[in-house]
């Protein structure tokens, strides 16, 4: 059964007298533990989608059910709830809140679930140790670089333990280096424990950690695909050629990702690397 | 989302914009301090011509005289019976004094009594606040001949034989009232009545204080038990032969109704007007003087809400300037989860906790400034007060904090700051989480 069903989902936004289609008819099905990566330029409505997925925006028509309910139709009480317990974030700009230590910051989800502050840091505090930051607990994130930040906004996102984890261009504001640390550890996080992750995303790169490519042209989908898949594909289907450059640079993405991460995918990967 | 990290996220939310708030909270302090003031010195005011009224007399004493009137229904002991009824009387007394001079006689040894002797309701006396210098006032077993002396009635025994027979006041009184032989005597209204005159010994059970404010005042009288004067002056009768006309009504010429508090007078007086009566009552004084006052504090508590106002108007502003700062922060708790009604119980903690702030340190600088105010009154004033014997009246009266107006001025800046923080809140919680997050 698919944790994530997405059905017919349309969205216009009115900006003055223009009608801007966001998102056409978009139909999509993501199963649970997948790791699913939504890929497409600025504007093609993937933002649009993962919102929508993350009940933080209304469809103009369609359903997504997620475990067989349709957040479409909830209130903000019961989306808020829901949040709670089922859905992590990570923020291209990490979002951290600025006077609260990095501790503080993993286990705010916890606070607003209600638990209490002993248990709740103990989970925090296991969390930051999972992503490397045992030394940097007290730390606010004003003293943290950008990459420690970002595995602040990680441990965060994964310390509630949520059915679905959404990152939104997560390594958008890192330098390539921690970019692959970072995305590295986000699909670690995700495979230990079995959660969905739905990544959102324009770089081919990034896009190669991903088990599925969702490729979003103008709001609609123009090819689903699993990954070993995506670049031989990515030139016809975006309609637009990919340069060379962002091709050879995917390459190298998924080179230093598969050999540790994937190894049933990475098979299926290194073949058109090869073959370039 | 706990409680306790609600609040900790409120303190923690204000501790962070320390000036800010600090200013915020010198507004509600100033506004609290400035209502708290004005109306202590209303009370102030009312107090000290409470004060003066009550040196006056009881204020929750009402006088019925009934000399000469004549009304529908008579001044008896029914109609007694109806006052006692009306609500928030808690005593009724009247004032009974025989028709004729010399009834009853009242002797020690060759002293006689020059004074009157009137009966009252000794319970009434109780309840009326009577205190006693000696003995107590009896309010059961056997009342018949027990007496009950002004302080000053102690001095009004002379020897009718003796030219100098008067002693005045402070010398020992000639009779020992408490010790001595006391003696009643049913008096004769002929002289030609050669029958023994009964005689009564009698006991005096107390001697009440001096004090004038006091109603039916015991000055130079002597207070007996109304039922027993009654039936010695029933026994005068039957012993001069006198007989009761029939058509005379029975009425008292005096009777005072004591009632709960000053603010019940009005209404108990109005019903007993109601019956033809003539009352009289420091309500009249009262009334006008404290209407007064209720105008002086209306003036000086409407200065101290204009200020408290314009203190809502800075926590208001300050809401709504932290919701700017705050609007990525607040959009990303909605995203991670947080309840819209978190949200909005944080905000809305914050701008009470500003009022309730601002409400403890005005009212504790209210105290000191309402100290050097009486401070200030005393020294001030201490001329002016010998003037009449009534302290306060003559200067612009002194400042009183009752507890009331402690509690009240917390409430009602915590209040202020509720209702400041109520559309800020509102707002908070309307922000979109998506636009929130979205501004760089």
């Amino acid at each position: 059964m698919n944790l994530i069903e997405v059905k017919d989902l349309r969205k216009v936004y009115r900006i003055d007298q223009e009608r801007v289609v966001a998102l056409n008819r978009v139909n999509l099905a993501i199963g649970e533990g997948e790791v699913c990566c939504i890929l497409g330029t600025s504007g093609s409505g993937k933002s649009t989608l993962l919102n929508i997925m993350a009940g933080l925006e209304k469809p103009t028509r369609g359903q997504v059910l997620i475990g067989g309910e349709d957040i479409t139709a909830m209130g903000e009480r019961q989306l808020a709830l829901f949040r709670q317990k089922n859905i992590g974030f990570i923020f291209q700009s990490y979002n951290l809140m600025p006077t609260l230590t990095a501790v503080e910051n993993v286990a705010m989800p916890l606070m607003f679930r209600g638990m209490g502050k002993r248990e709740r840091n103990k989970r925090a505090k296991v969390m930051l140790k999972a992503v490397g930051l045992g030394k940097r607990m007290k730390h606010k994130p004003t003293q943290m670089s950008g990459g420690q930040q970002q595995r602040v906004g990680i441990a965060r996102a994964f310390v509630a333990r949520p059915k679905i984890v959404f990152a939104d261009e997560p390594t958008g504001n890192l330098d390539s280096h921690t970019t692959i640390e970072v995305m590295e550890m986000i699909v670690k996080m995700s495979r230990e424990h079995g959660e969905t992750l739905i990544l959102v995303t324009h770089d081919r790169e990034i896009a190669c950690y991903a088990d599925r490519i969702v490729h979003l042209v103008d709001g609609n989908i123009v090819s689903d695909t699993p990954n070993q898949s995506v670049i031989g594909q990515s030139e016809p289907a975006s309609g637009k050629p990919a340069s060379p450059e962002t091709v050879s640079e995917a390459g190298e993405g998924a080179e230093s990702a598969a050999p540790d991460e994937n190894p049933p995918a990475a098979g299926g990967q290194q073949t058109p690397l090869a073959a370039i | 989302m706990k409680l306790k990290d609600m609040i900790v996220m409120c303190l923690s939310n204000l501790f962070k914009r320390k000036v800010r708030t600090l200013l915020t909270v010198m507004g509600v302090v100033i506004g609290t301090c400035a209502i708290v003031i004005m109306v202590s010195l209303g009370l102030g005011l009312q107090k000290s011509q409470e004060d003066a009224l009550a040196q006056m007399g009881d204020l929750t004493v009402i006088q019925i005289y009934n000399y000469g009137n004549v009304t529908e229904q008579p001044l008896d002991d029914a109609m007694i019976e109806n006052f006692r009824k009306i609500p928030n009387v808690v005593a009724v007394t009247p004032v009974f004094e025989p028709e004729e001079w010399r009834t009853v006689e009242l002797s020690s040894g060759k002293y006689e009594f020059s004074s009157s002797i009137a009966g009252v309701d000794f319970d009434a006396l109780v309840a009326l606040g009577f205190e006693t210098d000696a003995g107590e006032i009896p309010t059961e077993g056997d009342l018949d001949h027990v007496l009950l002396f002004g302080a000053d009635a102690v001095y009004n025994f002379y020897n009718p034989k003796s030219r100098n027979g008067w002693m005045g006041r402070g010398d020992e009184p000639l009779v020992n009232v408490m010790e001595d032989k006391l003696t009643l005597t049913i008096g004769k209204k002929d002289y030609d009545n050669k029958k023994k005159q009964p005689t009564y010994k009698a006991t005096c059970a107390a001697i009440l204080t001096a004090d004038y404010s006091k109603n039916p005042s015991p000055g130079w009288r002597v207070f007996m038990d109304i039922d027993a004067l009654k039936k010695l002056e029933a026994e005068y009768k039957k012993f001069n032969g006198i007989k009761t006309d029939r058509n005379k009504v029975e009425a008292y010429q005096e009777v005072v109704v004591k009632v709960t508090d000053m603010k019940a007078v009005e209404a108990v007086e109005e019903v007993i007007k109601s019956y033809g009566f003539e009352t009289n009552s420091m309500e009249t004084i009262r009334k006008p003087m404290e209407e007064q006052a209720r105008s002086q504090q209306m003036i000086l508590g409407g200065l101290g809400a204009i200020s408290l106002l314009v203190a809502a108007l800075g926590i208001t502003n300050t809401m709504v300037m932290s919701i700017y700062e705050r609007t990525r922060e607040i959009g990303v708790m909605k995203v991670l989860g947080c309840l819209i009604s978190n949200i909005r119980a944080v905000f809305l903690m914050e701008a009470g906790t500003i009022g309730f702030m601002g409400g403890v340190v005005g009212v504790g600088i209210s105290y000191g400034i309402s100290f050097i105010i009486n401070t200030v009154a005393a020294a001030g004033g201490g001329a002016n007060d010998n003037m009449f014997g009534i302290g306060g009246m003559s200067i612009g009266g002194s400042s009183i904090i009752p507890w009331w107006l402690v509690v009240g001025a917390l409430i009602f800046s915590t209040l202020v700051g509720l209702i400041s923080g109520f559309s800020p809140a509102n707002r908070a919680v309307k922000i979109s989480a998506l636009t929130a997050i979205r501004q760089e």
